[in-house]
């Protein structure tokens, strides 16, 4: 649902970045998308094609790298990768705890974002 | 911080570290400098369609008493019903309407009160769009953040939804005079909102009899 709102982003730097630059013509972009977000990487992928249509970015390859998810322990500051509780079925958004002591007080250190990394570009 | 390398005769590699979901984030950083210069406190309300979060925040309103120094903020898609009923406690409300988009965002809120009158406010409640999964992504900069569920969504919402409750400071199940009538064990949904956010006080309330207002508003430490 809110993939239409991040993906006008996304478009709109995209093509902010290019005129900035002095681009002609974008060939591909490359996001990265955190496991711990809420975004549906297909949809993301959809909106973008879509939203870059008709400009000099229609057509542009759209890459995307999921970010594997990474928490800190905040009661015995175990860093790493959570324990996900698979027994309740809901993958990676359902409870997930500290795997060495069974915390659930775990902070996202990575894997919780959305991130531009790259615009390749004909000049 | 972008570096450009050429690739080729005229192709070129962007490099940049745009996070866009930082955009909001930062709306959502000014917006409670804003509450804090102004010393309110701003408390966002989340939940599901139908949850009862309006009638949750006309219940708070009639417990707290305080007329205009208590302002609302009602999300909607397009409709007004919402900041009606609120306006009935005596309440001052603005309204916004998202069209689209399933979730406030800081930048609607930053808006808002700019357009509301703010002086003599004290607390500020902000009724967001009633969905369980976009508002979870988009803080507003407020000082806490509820989200309220009900018997009637059935056992499973709390599991299903980790992430929106990850992210509350208050969970509230309402309607819980229709637990039986559903068949619903409300400890089990306190079993999971432990497991999933084990610092957020479990509530359970009527809001249209009152019940469980009290706790509400003392977990958010507003005297009554």
């Amino acid at each position: 649902m809110h993939e239409f709102s991040i993906s006008s982003e996304i478009a709109k730097t995209v093509l902010d970045t290019a005129e900035e630059n002095k681009g002609i013509r974008v060939l591909s972009i490359l996001l990265e998308i955190g496991e711990m977000t809420l975004l549906s990487v297909e949809q993301v992928k959809f909106w973008v094609q879509e939203l870059l249509k008709g400009s000099i970015a229609e057509g542009a390859e759209i890459n995307i790298k999921t970010i594997r998810v990474r928490i800190q322990c905040e009661f015995c500051q175990h860093q790493g990768r959570p324990f996900f509780d698979q027994q309740e079925g809901v993958g990676h958004l359902g409870p997930y705890c500290c795997p060495k002591c069974k915390s659930f007080q775990v902070k996202v250190k990575k894997g919780g974002g959305c991130t531009l990394r790259q615009i390749r570009m004909v000049r | 911080m972008k570096v450009v390398k050429p690739k080729g005769p005229e192709i070129f590699d962007i490099e940049l570290e745009k996070d866009l979901l930082a955009k909001n984030r930062n709306l959502a950083k000014e917006n409670r400098k804003r509450f804090d210069h102004l010393k309110i406190t701003a408390i966002d309300v989340m939940g599901s369609i139908g949850s009862g979060k309006t009638s949750l925040i006309k219940a708070l309103l009639k417990k707290l008493n305080m007329g205009e120094s208590v302002g609302v903020i009602a999300g909607d898609l397009t409709t007004t019903i919402d900041a009606e009923r609120i306006r009935e406690e005596g309440a001052r409300v603005i309204q916004i309407n998202t069209g689209k988009e399933c979730h406030l965002d800081a930048h609607l809120v930053g808006q808002a009160i700019e357009r509301m009158s703010l002086s003599g406010i004290d607390i500020l409640f902000i009724e967001n769009v009633g969905n369980l999964i976009c508002p979870g992504e988009f803080p507003l900069g407020a000082h806490k953040r509820i989200v309220v569920t009900s018997t009637t969504e059935g056992p499973y919402t709390l599991i299903k939804h980790p992430y929106i409750f990850r992210q509350a400071d208050v969970i509230v199940l309402n309607k819980i005079d229709l637990a039986k009538a559903m068949k619903l064990n409300p400890s089990q949904l306190e079993k999971d909102s432990r497991k999933i956010n084990p610092q957020a006080p479990f509530i359970r309330t009527n809001a249209i009899k009152g019940t469980g207002i009290p706790e509400i508003l003392r977990s958010l430490k507003f005297k009554t």
